[in-house]
C-alpha cells in the first residue's frame, strides 16, 4: 500500500498522519486497501475540491545537485508526508518548474530502496549487510580514528573523498569534521571543470560568467560543447527568446545532440579540435580586421604576440582540415561572430574533458575578447562563477586539535569549491588528486590511507578506471560511505550511514550559473534514522570526545537551523538585496549583480587586463598564448564518449523506480557505417571494449554520432552492473592545477571498440 | 464555440525532457507503469534525428470521447464550463472497455486500484486558479494550455504526422512542428 | 501485440456458439419437416453455455461486482446494450429449455434467436472500437457471426436426428468454407492498410496460432466433412478448439493504434 492509499484511509479511519503514525496506519489499514483512489484523484466532481494554499504546508527548497540550474523548489506537505512538489515561480530562472529529476523528488525521500538505519557489511563486497544503532557505528568508526592516530601519530590515515552529490551549504561540515579530526588526506580537485577554470581564471583573472537571463540580448549566440537542453533546462527559454529577436545560433559538438538540433547551424566539430576551430575563426577575423581594436588596446595585454601567431601559424585552410568544419562555414559563422553586437559563447564542460582542454577554453575566451564582447550585457565567454556564494561557512570552518601533526610542505587550493582560506600553517592536510582516486588509494603511503570516508560522492560510479579502483578499494581498513542508496559504492564499503534528503535538512543553495539564491527548508521529519552531514559530524565529535577527550573539536550538540542560520552575513544580504535569510521563505532572492561579468573591465590577472599573453600559465608549465594544443592519441578504433543523460545527474535518480517509467536501461549509439563494419544491427546486444576493460549493453543505431565515435551516459541503474567507468581511465587533462588543486581528466580522450555479444 | 481547453505542443520548442511526464508523477504518484503523460519520440521517418522531436502527450479531452462513449456505467463524464473529460474512478468496474477504445491510449489500467484512470487536466488545479502541473513544470513553455474557442495560432495543426487522425473524435490538441538546423557534418 | 484476454474469448466464444446453437435450433425445428431433435438438452446446453460465459466474463472486470452496473449506459455505450442484450438472451434460452416439450414454442424459438443476434450484433460494436484500427469495422461482427455459424452448426449437430444432419452438415460446411476464406483472406487485405492494420496483418500471418487454427479449425473439419459427408463427433470439438485459438488471435494479435505514436500512420 502506498502513500496514497494511505490518504484515503486517512480520510476514511480519521488518522492523523504524523510520520510515526504514519507507519502504524499502513498497518492498520490493511483490510481497507480495496478503497478508491485517494485524495488527489478527481473521483467525485461536487467534493474534492482543493485550496492548494490553504490544504497544504508550503515549504521553500531548493535542489542541491550539481548542475547549472540549481531549482528553487515549493514543497507542498500534508501531515508530515511531502505531497507534490513545484518550481518557484517567484524565481525567473526556475520559473515555475524543475526538471524530470527535480520531479522524482517527490519519490526519493520514500523510495522503497532508501537506507533505513546504519549497517555494516560483514566482509567487504559479500552483500551480508547487518543492522546497527548510530551509538554501535559511531563507535566502530571513532576506535578506528584513535587506532590510527595512534599508529601513525597523526590523522592523515583518514582520508575523505567528497565532491557535488550535495551542494547545499551546511554539507561543507563534512570538510569540517575532517579538519576538526586533526590534519587528514584529502582527495582535492574536481573531475568536473578545472581545466577551463585555470583557462579563464589565466586570460580573465576569474571565472565569472554573465547572468544566464541576460542572453535574450545577445544577438549571436555558440553553444560550444555545451547541451543546455540536457543539462539546463531552464536556460534554454532565454536561447529561445533571443533566437525569435533574430539571435542566430550556431551548435558546436561532436555528437549532434538535443540542443543542436534547435539551434540555427549545427557543426560537428572533430572532437578535441575545438581549440583549432577557434584559433582559424580568430585568424579569420584578424585577417578582416573584424576585431575590436579599441576595446583589445584598452583592456588586454599580448594580442599582437597572439596575433602574430595567428599569422604565422594559423590558417582557415588548417583550421578546416583539423576541425572537420568546412573553410566556407568557418568564414561566414566567424564574419557574423565578430559583427554581431554582442555576440556569446557558452563554453561547456564537455569541451574542456580533453588533454588540450585548457588550452582550448583559452582560445575560446580569445575569441569573445578580441571581438570585444567581454564586460558587454549579451555577450562574454560563458563558463561559470562563484561571486554568489559569500557564505561565513561556518559548518566548514573548525579548529584542528591540540598538538594534531599532519602533512608537511602542501599548499594549494583544495578544490574548485575550497572555501577554506587556508593559511600556510607548518602543516597542511595531504592533498591527493581526487582524479587519480584508484592510483591514490593504491600508492599513498607514510601512512596509507586507513580508513576513508566517502560522501557526496559515488566513487565506484563515477570515478575512472574501475577496474584499477576495484583494486584499489581492497586496501583501507575501514571503509564508511555516508549515503541515501545501496550504490556501488556501499556495495564495497564496510559501514554506511544513512543520510538526509534536502527536504529532511536545512541549508542554503546558491548556483554557479544563474544569480538566484534559494533557502531550503525542512519540509519533512527524517526519514527513519537518516541524519544530516551536520549531525553525523556532531555525533561522530561526541564519540570521539568519549574515547579521547580533545580528538575532536566540531561542536558535539548542533542546531542544524541554526548552523544554517550561522551561514548568512551582511555581505549576502547585502548582495542579494534582503533584510534577513526569513525574507528567502518567501521566495528565492536575486543577487543585485550586474548583469555583464567584467562589466567594470577591472580584470583578476597579474596586469588587471585580459591577457591573450599569459607569463601565469607559462610558468604553471603550458604555454603563454593560446596557441592550438594537440589532442591525445587514439589507441582504439572508435572515440569513446560518455555524457550526461537527461534522466540522471552523474548516479542519482535513474535508479528511482519513477524514473524507470521513462529510462528503463542503459544504450550505447553507433553509426550505421560503423555498425555494419561489425556487422552489428539496431538492437543487438554489444561489447564495448577498450585497454581499461569492458561493458554490455544494447546498441542504438543513428547519425547523431560520428562514425567515428561511440557513445553511451554515464549513469547507475538498480539492479544493473552497467558502468561506462570501465572503460575510462584516468588520464589528465591538461589544466586544473592552479585553481582546483588537480588537474582534470580527460574523460572524452578515451578510444574503444565495440562488437556484437 | 464553447470553451473547450487543449493542449498546445509546441514540437519546435520542446526539448524531450520528460519534465511534464514527471511533473504529473509528483503530482498522483501513479503506480510504476501506469503513465498518464508519456513523451513519444518522433520517428526517424518523420523527423530524421533519432529522438532528437518529440510529442509531449496525455489525454486529449476530445470533443466527442470515446472513453466516455463506451463506458459502461457512466464513468465518465465531460465538463460543460471547459470541456474538461473527468473519470469518476469510484465508479469505475475495470472492463478496459475505455482502454481499448481510446486510439491514443490515454487510459490506463491500473493493476491495484483495478479500474483505468487517466490525465485529469489537473481539474483541481484549474478550479483553484492553478496551472496544471505539466504544463506549470514545462521549462520551454512548449507545453501550454489554451482556449479553442480562442486560440488563434496560425502555423498549428492538429493531426501532424505521428499523431493518430480520428475526426470523429476530434481531439482537444493543436501542434507547432518541429524545426531542422542546418547540418554541417564531417566528411568521413 | 495486446493482452490474450482469455475471460473474454471464452465469453465471446461460448456466448456466440449459443446464438448459432439456438438460431439453427430454431430452423431445424421449425423451418424443415422431420423430428424435431434433442431440443431440451440443447437449449440446456446453450443456458450452461451463455452461463458460463457470463461467469468467465466477470473475471474481465477489476470489480466483478460491479457488472450488473454494465447496463448503464444504454444511450450511447454498445458494451451496455450488448450486456442487456445477452441478458435478455440467457432469459429466453432459459425459458426455452423450462418449457420445451420436445421443442420449443416456435414463436419463442425464432424470438430468441433473434435477440441473440442482435445481442451479436452489439457484441460485434462493442469490439470495434476505434482504438483497434484494423477491428474498427465490420470484421469483428463478422467473425462473431462466424463462429456462431460454426461452433452453433457443430454443437447442433450432437442434438440433431438423422434426419435432419444433412441440413445440419451443409450449414457447418458451407460456413466453414466462408469461414476459410474470410480467415485466409482479411489478414493479407490488412497488410494493405496503414502501418497499425498493416503491422496486425503482418502479426497474424508470422503466428502459429493463427495457421493453426486454420488448419485445426477450418481445413481439418471441412475435409472430414468432405469425406465422411456427415458431421462426426470429434468434429465439432475441432472447430470449437479454433474458434477459441482464432478468438485469442483476435485479442493478442491485434495492434493498438496508440503502438505507433510518433511514427507515420
Amino acid at each position: 500500500m502506498d502513500k496514497r492509499d494511505a490518504d484515503s484511509v486517512k480520510q476514511a479511519i480519521g488518522c492523523p498522519m504524523s510520520r510515526r503514525k504514519f507507519f502504524r496506519c499502513l498497518a492498520a489499514a490493511g483490510a481497507l486497501a480495496a478503497m478508491p483512489g485517494g485524495l488527489l484523484r478527481p473521483f467525485d466532481a461536487k467534493a474534492g475540491k482543493i485550496i492548494y494554499e490553504g490544504d497544504y504546508e508550503i515549504y521553500r527548497n531548493a535542489c542541491p545537485r550539481n548542475c547549472y540550474d540549481t531549482c528553487s523548489i515549493k514543497s507542498y506537505v500534508k501531515d508530515g508526508v511531502l505531497q507534490f512538489i513545484e518550481g518557484a515561480q517567484a524565481s525567473t530562472f526556475t520559473d515555475g518548474g524543475l526538471c524530470v529529476k527535480g520531479y522524482a523528488y517527490t519519490r526519493r525521500p520514500y523510495s522503497p530502496d532508501r537506507i533505513k538505519y546504519p549497517m555494516i557489511q560483514d566482509g567487504r563486497g559479500s552483500g551480508n549487510w547487518r543492522r546497527i544503532s548510530w551509538d554501535e557505528a559511531m563507535d566502530m568508526i571513532a576506535k578506528k580514528l584513535v587506532e590510527i592516530n595512534d599508529k601513525d601519530d597523526s590523522m592523515l590515515g583518514l582520508g575523505l573523498t567528497k565532491y557535488s552529490g550535495n551542494f547545499g551549504i551546511t554539507n561543507y561540515a563534512v570538510e569540517g569534521m575532517m579538519t576538526s579530526l586533526g590534519y587528514t588526506t584529502r582527495l582535492v580537485g574536481t573531475p568536473c571543470w578545472p581545466a577551463g577554470i585555470d583557462a579563464q581564471n589565466y586570460d580573465l583573472g576569474d571565472m565569472w560568467c554573465n547572468d544566464p537571463e541576460d542572453m535574450v540580448n545577445s544577438r549571436y549566440i555558440i553553444l560550444w560543447g555545451a547541451n543546455p537542453a540536457w543539462n539546463s533546462v531552464h536556460t534554454m527559454k532565454y536561447i529561445y527568446a533571443a533566437q525569435d529577436r533574430g539571435a542566430k545560433v550556431v551548435c558546436i559538438d561532436p555528437v549532434f545532440t538535443q540542443t543542436a538540433a534547435k539551434a540555427d547551424v549545427y557543426w560537428q566539430v572533430d572532437t578535441s579540435m575545438d581549440g583549432a576551430l577557434a584559433l582559424g575563426m580568430a585568424k579569420h577575423i584578424l585577417d578582416k580586421g573584424l576585431f575590436d581594436k579599441a576595446w583589445v588596446d584598452a583592456n588586454s595585454v599580448g594580442f599582437d604576440e597572439f596575433a602574430d601567431y595567428l599569422r604565422n601559424e594559423i590558417s582557415v585552410q588548417w583550421a578546416a582540415e583539423k576541425s572537420g568544419i568546412p573553410r566556407q562555414q568557418i568564414v561566414e559563422v566567424a564574419e557574423e561572430f565578430a559583427t554581431a553586437k554582442p555576440a556569446t559563447i557558452w563554453i561547456g564542460y564537455g569541451l574542456q574533458r580533453h588533454v588540450n582542454g585548457g588550452a582550448t577554453v583559452r582560445s575560446i575566451d580569445a575569441l569573445a575578447a578580441m571581438t570585444g564582447n567581454v564586460g558587454k550585457t549579451g555577450g562574454g565567454a560563458r563558463y561559470g562563477h562563484m561571486r554568489t556564494w559569500g557564505f561565513n561557512y561556518h559548518a566548514l570552518l573548525q579548529k584542528r586539535p591540540e598538538g594534531a601533526k599532519g602533512f608537511l610542505g602542501g599548499k594549494g587550493p583544495k578544490g574548485d569549491f575550497d572555501f577554506s582560506g587556508d593559511e600556510e600553517a607548518e602543516y597542511t592536510d595531504r592533498a591527493l588528486n581526487i582524479n587519480k582516486t584508484a592510483e591514490m588509494l593504491l600508492t599513498a603511503d607514510d601512512p596509507p590511507i586507513r580508513v576513508l570516508w566517502i560522501s557526496c560522492k559515488n566513487v565506484l560510479s563515477q570515478d575512472f578506471d574501475r577496474p584499477k579502483m576495484l583494486e584499489a578499494f581492497k586496501k583501507p581498513e575501514l571503509i564508511v560511505s555516508v549515503e541515501q542508496f545501496f550504490t556501488q559504492t556501499v556495495e564495497l564499503s564496510d559501514i554506511v550511514l544513512p543520510v538526509t534528503t534536502l527536504f529532511e535538512e536545512h541549508t542554503i543553495n546558491a548556483s554557479y550559473w544563474h544569480y538566484w539564491l534559494s533557502v531550503n527548508e525542512q519540509a519533512i521529519k527524517p526519514m527513519y534514522e537518516a541524519k544530516s552531514n551536520t549531525e553525523i559530524a556532531a555525533a561522530l565529535s561526541a564519540r570521539m570526545n568519549k574515547l579521547k577527550p580533545g580528538s575532536c573539536t566540531f561542536p558535539t550538540k548542533v542546531d542544524t537551523r541554526q548552523w544554517m542560520i550561522k551561514e548568512f552575513n551582511q555581505d549576502i544580504y547585502d548582495l542579494f538585496g534582503i533584510d534577513s535569510w526569513e525574507d528567502l521563505k518567501k521566495g528565492p532572492a536575486k543577487a543585485k549583480m550586474h548583469p555583464a561579468s567584467w562589466h567594470d573591465l577591472e580584470f583578476g590577472t597579474p596586469s588587471k587586463k585580459y591577457e591573450f599573453r599569459s607569463d601565469l600559465c607559462a610558468q604553471h608549465g603550458h604555454q603563454a598564448l593560446p596557441k592550438f594544443k594537440a589532442a591525445r592519441k587514439p589507441y582504439d578504433k572508435l572515440r569513446l564518449l560518455t555524457p550526461h543523460t537527461k534522466f540522471g545527474i552523474h548516479s542519482q535518480f535513474i535508479n528511482i523506480d519513477w524514473m524507470e517509467d521513462f529510462n528503463k536501461k542503459p544504450y550505447c549509439y553507433l553509426h550505421p557505417l560503423a555498425a555494419r563494419e561489425r556487422g552489428i544491427g539496431d538492437g543487438d546486444q554489444v561489447r564495448v571494449f577498450n585497454k581499461v576493460g569492458e561493458v554490455e549493453l544494447e546498441v542504438k543505431l543513428t547519425q547523431n554520432v560520428p562514425a567515428d565515435v561511440v557513445m553511451m551516459y554515464e549513469a547507475w541503474f538498480r539492479n544493473n552492473a552497467y558502468n561506462c567507468q570501465n572503460v575510462v581511465d584516468d588520464t589528465s587533462s591538461d589544466m586544473g592545477k592552479y585553481k582546483t588543486g588537480a588537474p582534470g581528466v580527460a574523460i572524452h580522450d578515451q578510444f574503444a571498440d565495440v562488437e556484437k555479444v | 464555440m464553447k470553451k473547450q481547453l487543449a493542449f498546445y505542443i509546441d514540437a519546435k520548442r520542446c526539448i524531450g525532457c520528460f519534465t511534464c511526464a514527471m511533473a504529473c508523477k509528483n503530482q498522483y504518484h501513479q503506480e510504476s507503469g501506469v503513465i498518464w503523460r508519456d513523451v513519444y519520440e518522433l520517428k526517424e521517418e518523420i523527423y530524421p534525428h533519432r529522438e532528437r522531436a518529440f510529442y509531449s502527450l496525455a489525454c486529449n479531452h476530445c470533443e466527442n470521447p470515446t472513453c466516455l462513449n463506451v463506458c459502461p456505467v457512466v464513468a465518465y463524464y465531460k465538463r460543460e464550463a471547459d470541456g474538461v473529460v473527468v473519470h469518476e474512478q469510484e465508479k469505475c468496474i475495470g472492463c478496459g472497455n475505455c482502454i481499448r477504445s481510446c486510439p491514443y491510449g490515454a487510459p490506463r489500467y491500473n493493476p491495484v486500484l483495478k479500474r483505468a484512470e487517466k490525465c485529469s487536466f489537473c481539474w483541481q488545479r484549474l478550479d483553484d486558479d492553478r496551472k496544471p502541473a505539466c504544463v506549470l513544470s514545462c521549462p520551454t513553455d512548449a507545453l501550454q494550455i489554451v482556449d479553442l474557442a480562442e486560440f488563434d495560432e496560425a502555423n498549428a495543426v492538429q493531426y501532424p504526422a505521428g499523431f493518430p487522425r480520428y475526426p470523429s473524435l476530434n481531439p482537444s490538441v493543436r501542434f507547432r512542428l518541429p524545426a531542422m538546423p542546418k547540418m554541417i557534418r564531417r566528411k568521413l | 501485440m495486446s493482452q490474450m484476454e482469455l475471460p473474454l474469448v471464452i465469453f465471446t466464444v461460448l456466448s456466440q456458439t449459443a446464438v448459432g446453437l439456438v438460431a439453427i435450433s430454431a430452423i431445424r425445428q421449425h423451418a424443415a419437416d422431420g423430428p424435431a431433435g434433442s431440443v431440451r438438452p440443447e437449449w440446456m446446453t446453450a443456458a450452461l453455455l451463455l452461463i458460463a460465459g457470463l461467469v468467465a466474463s466477470l473475471f474481465h472486470l477489476g470489480h466483478p461486482l460491479g457488472a450488473p452496473l454494465a447496463i448503464k449506459h444504454l444511450g450511447r455505450a454498445w458494451l451496455s446494450r450488448e450486456a442487456l442484450g445477452i441478458g435478455v438472451f440467457t432469459a429466453l434460452v432459459i425459458v426455452g429449455f423450462l418449457t420445451a416439450r420436445g421443442r420449443v414454442n416456435a414463436g419463442l424459438s425464432f424470438a430468441a434467436a433473434a435477440v441473440g443476434l442482435i445481442a451479436l450484433f452489439f457484441t460485434g460494436m462493442t469490439y470495434s472500437p476505434p482504438g483497434f484500427p484494423a477491428l474498427n469495422n465490420v470484421l469483428p461482427f463478422v467473425f462473431f457471426l462466424l463462429t456462431a455459424a460454426m461452433v452453433g452448426a457443430g454443437f447442433a449437430a450432437y442434438f440433431t436426428p438423422a434426419e435432419k444432419m444433412p441440413m445440419i452438415t451443409r450449414i457447418l460446411a458451407v460456413s466453414l468454407i466462408v469461414g476459410l476464406v474470410v480467415y485466409l483472406v482479411v489478414p493479407f487485405l490488412w497488410l494493405s492498410g496503414g502501418t497499425v492494420m498493416r503491422q496486425t496483418g503482418l502479426n497474424y500471418i508470422s503466428s502459429p496460432l493463427y495457421w493453426a487454427r486454420i488448419i485445426v479449425g477450418l481445413v481439418v473439419p471441412l475435409m472430414a466433412i468432405w469425406r465422411m459427408r456427415t458431421v462426426a463427433a470429434w468434429v465439432p470439438v475441432l472447430v470449437l478448439a479454433g474458434e477459441i485459438m482464432g478468438r485469442i488471435a483476435f485479442f493478442l494479435l491485434a495492434v493498438h493504434a496508440s503502438a505507433n505514436m510518433g511514427g507515420i500512420y
